[in-house]
């Protein structure tokens, strides 16, 4: 097989096809060579090739003025230009050789003239272009659309990938080992441990031999005073946190009171502050959020204090130049600035509030589920410490999902500019 | 003598006076400029070239206020910016930097970049603002490109629009320090037009940093070539090739030249610079 029919056997409409229509394709096909800046289209001109890229990269740039969507690059294997085989229409994008390049030019009406000639070939054909052309246009069309719309896609491309099944692997090795050394081995230290059939059974049955199951309001008690804490004490260290944080970043004075003693309250582990916090505070509920708000709070401002550090200085010899106070630099310069890792810091401080939640809920409080692994334990329910194990795994992945989509709302910019460079 | 064409009134001429700025990193004193002195006319643009870390970009950020001198004066129109009684140059948008690495807010979207300076100076309302930037971005065939960050364009766009955001304020002296050194040769050169073109419509005066000896006789009216450090004039040479330029001049005997004597006169100091181990500035 020559180069030039491989190359078109790879590429992605023309890979299913019988190697007869293939070489006829390579024998209607041209080698061009472009050099790098060389115009290979101009937009709007008449579509009369279609491309594919033997060497280099091409670079597709949508028309000035209407579109406003970022420009694709072609790789090597990938073809471009299917405008050519729509008949008599213009091209919606300039072709240019972003470095010196290499590329297969096939007419388009040679292209449909075996497309009308075989009939069984052609409709393999004309199948695979059109799904080509809504691949193509399809990371287009989302990089317009709006939240839902992306979301969407990218669920859909994340489906079709490895990626979510390779993680599925991963679950059942785990599961596997869990129940071959308690329930099959029995392996002499995993003998008094709950089994995965006996935690699976007690959380999905309607009547549970130890009082937690899915089907009993108290399961949901635990988890919603649990998450009501951690919503208060993260709230409470995001208000505090951040302001904190911005202020020892922003100003030397500042920071040269309160970040020695910052420095030092901040190796103090939480599990010391749970007598201090009994003593101080009235009631169980609010020693354990104090608790829980304490962690939370260190992470958060130490990050967006280092979010203001990270700052590149241009930006704000940028903005004084451009005549900004030192307030408004404050405000569109060192507040934006630091988001990225203001972010950083919030999704730490959501797992380490969860973390000293429990601790605290062991310690304190009714309800929760801290407070339900440690009763669990003394009264020997061993499944229902498991049920909590898992549910607190479920609850903490979602509360730092929830962080981080607002962190990717906050900075569109972001996730934009990482689009283009990815 | 002016070099701004009739429509466009000359402002911005700027009088570097015996300059002095020291260093004093961990003790050490280092003389970054020393008694420097040229003029630079009203609308011109003056290249200004020299040996890395010569003490170039020491002289604009002092002439942008963002440090002060330690002897000497810079004037602007006859105003005195900074020199003896007033540490440092007030930081305004009467004179806009263009820098280096780029330093378009990748949080504000282009448009959004642009208005900056009259938004946060309140010299105009956010339509205004909004409205002006649109029409200056369109001039500059920056169209289409209002609603998306920098971080969704080319670099060589990104330069436009942060030529134009400093633009917007009607600057008198326009500061760029290497604005195009990341570009490659085939943008740089749609800049370098752009630029020329920007210059003709405002008038304004260039203070314009480059390493590139092309560029700097491309673009210049005069060419200072700085010592190596500390930096002073080493010897100013007018660039008498015919105004408007095009890329036709690239070619012609005159610039050969004149690149052949600047780049003579670059070299040794670059040797000198070199030998003694200075690094990038």
């Amino acid at each position: 097989m020559s180069d030039v029919e491989d190359l078109i056997a790879k590429a992605l409409p023309f890979e299913t096809l019988s190697s007869g229509v293939r070489e006829r394709l390579a024998a209607a096909a041209q080698v061009v060579e472009a050099l790098e800046g060389d115009l290979i289209y101009e937009s709007g001109a008449a579509a009369q090739a279609l491309y594919i890229v033997r060497a280099g990269t091409v670079l597709l740039e949508p028309s000035s003025g209407r579109d406003s969507l970022p420009p694709q690059a072609v790789q090597v294997g990938e073809a471009f230009g299917w405008t050519a085989l729509g008949g008599k229409a213009g091209r919606r994008y300039r072709a240019i050789a972003a470095s010196p390049a290499s590329l297969l030019r096939i007419p388009g009406d040679q292209v449909l003239d075996l497309v009308a000639a075989d009939s069984q070939d052609g409709e393999a054909l004309r199948t695979q272009v059109a799904n080509a052309l809504q691949d193509i246009r399809a990371p287009i069309i989302t990089a317009r659309g709006q939240g839902l719309e992306r979301a969407l896609y990218r669920f859909a491309h994340w489906l079709r990938s490895p990626v979510p099944y390779l993680g599925l692997i991963g679950y059942a090795l785990l599961l596997a080992f869990w129940y071959l050394t308690v329930e099959v081995l029995k392996l002499p230290r995993f003998a008094e441990m709950p089994g995965l059939t006996q935690v699976l059974q007690e959380w999905l049955s309607p009547n549970p031999t130890y009082g937690v199951s899915i089907h009993t309001p108290v399961y949901y008690q635990h988890i919603l005073v649990s998450l009501q804490r951690i919503g208060i004490a993260f709230a409470l260290a995001t208000l505090l946190g951040v302001p904190f944080g911005l202020l020892l970043g922003w100003s030397r004075a500042f920071k040269d009171y309160l970040f020695p003693l910052f420095e030092i309250i901040r190796p103090i582990p939480i599990l010391a502050w749970v007598p201090l916090a009994i003593i101080m505070l009235p009631g169980s509920e609010l020693p354990v959020i104090f608790l829980t708000f304490l962690a939370s709070f260190y992470a958060t401002a130490l990050n967006t204090m280092l979010g203001v550090k990270s700052i590149d200085q241009t930006y704000i010899l940028a903005a004084s130049c451009l005549g900004a106070s030192q307030l408004q630099i404050f405000r569109h310069v060192i507040v934006p600035g630091a988001l990225p890792f203001i972010f950083t810091g919030l999704q730490i401080s959501v797992g380490v509030a969860w973390f000293s939640l429990v601790a605290a809920e062991m310690v304190s409080g009714q309800f929760g589920l801290g407070y339900l692994i440690n009763t669990s334990y003394t009264t020997v329910q061993y499944p229902t410490i498991v049920i909590a194990m898992l549910t607190l795994g479920v609850v903490g992945y979602v509360t730092s999902a929830l962080v981080r989509a607002a962190g990717d709302w906050a900075m569109h910019w972001r996730a934009r500019q990482l689009a283009m460079e990815g | 003598m002016s070099f701004a064409n009739e429509a466009a009134v000359p402002r911005g001429a700027l009088r570097i006076d015996q300059a002095v700025k020291l260093y004093d990193p961990d003790g050490a004193r280092v003389l970054a400029v020393d008694h420097c002195s040229f003029d630079v006319a009203a609308g011109e643009i003056c290249m200004i070239v020299g040996p890395s870390g010569c003490g170039k970009t020491t002289l604009l950020n002092a002439i942008a206020g963002f440090h002060g001198l330690d002897g000497g004066a810079i004037y602007l129109d006859d105003q005195m910016l900074c020199g003896p009684g007033r540490a440092k140059a007030p930081v305004e948008s009467d004179r806009v930097v263009v820098f280096q690495n780029g330093a378009l807010f990748p949080w504000k979207t282009n448009l959004e970049n642009i208005a900056f300076g009259p938004l946060v100076q309140k010299k105009l309302s956010r339509v205004e603002a909004f409205e002006k930037a649109r029409y200056l971005m369109a001039e500059a065939g920056l169209e289409g490109h209002e609603n998306q960050y920098p971080g969704e364009i080319s670099s060589g766009l990104r330069r436009r629009v942060e030529i134009v955001r400093a633009l917007i304020n009607d600057p008198t002296v326009l500061l760029l320090d290497e604005p195009y050194r990341a570009l490659d040769a085939l943008t740089k050169s749609v800049m370098h037009e752009a630029l020329l073109e920007t210059h003709r419509r405002t008038g304004i005066t260039i203070f314009f940093i480059t390493h590139d000896l092309e560029e700097a006789i491309f673009l210049g009216h005069r060419v200072v070539i700085m010592t190596a450090r500390p930096c002073r004039p080493k010897r100013i040479i007018d660039i008498d090739l015919p105004s408007p330029r095009d890329y036709t001049v690239l070619t012609s005997p005159r610039f050969r030249e004149l690149a052949a004597d600047i780049s003579a006169a670059v070299d040794e100091e670059a040797l000198k610079s070199f030998e003694r181990g200075e690094k990038e500035g």
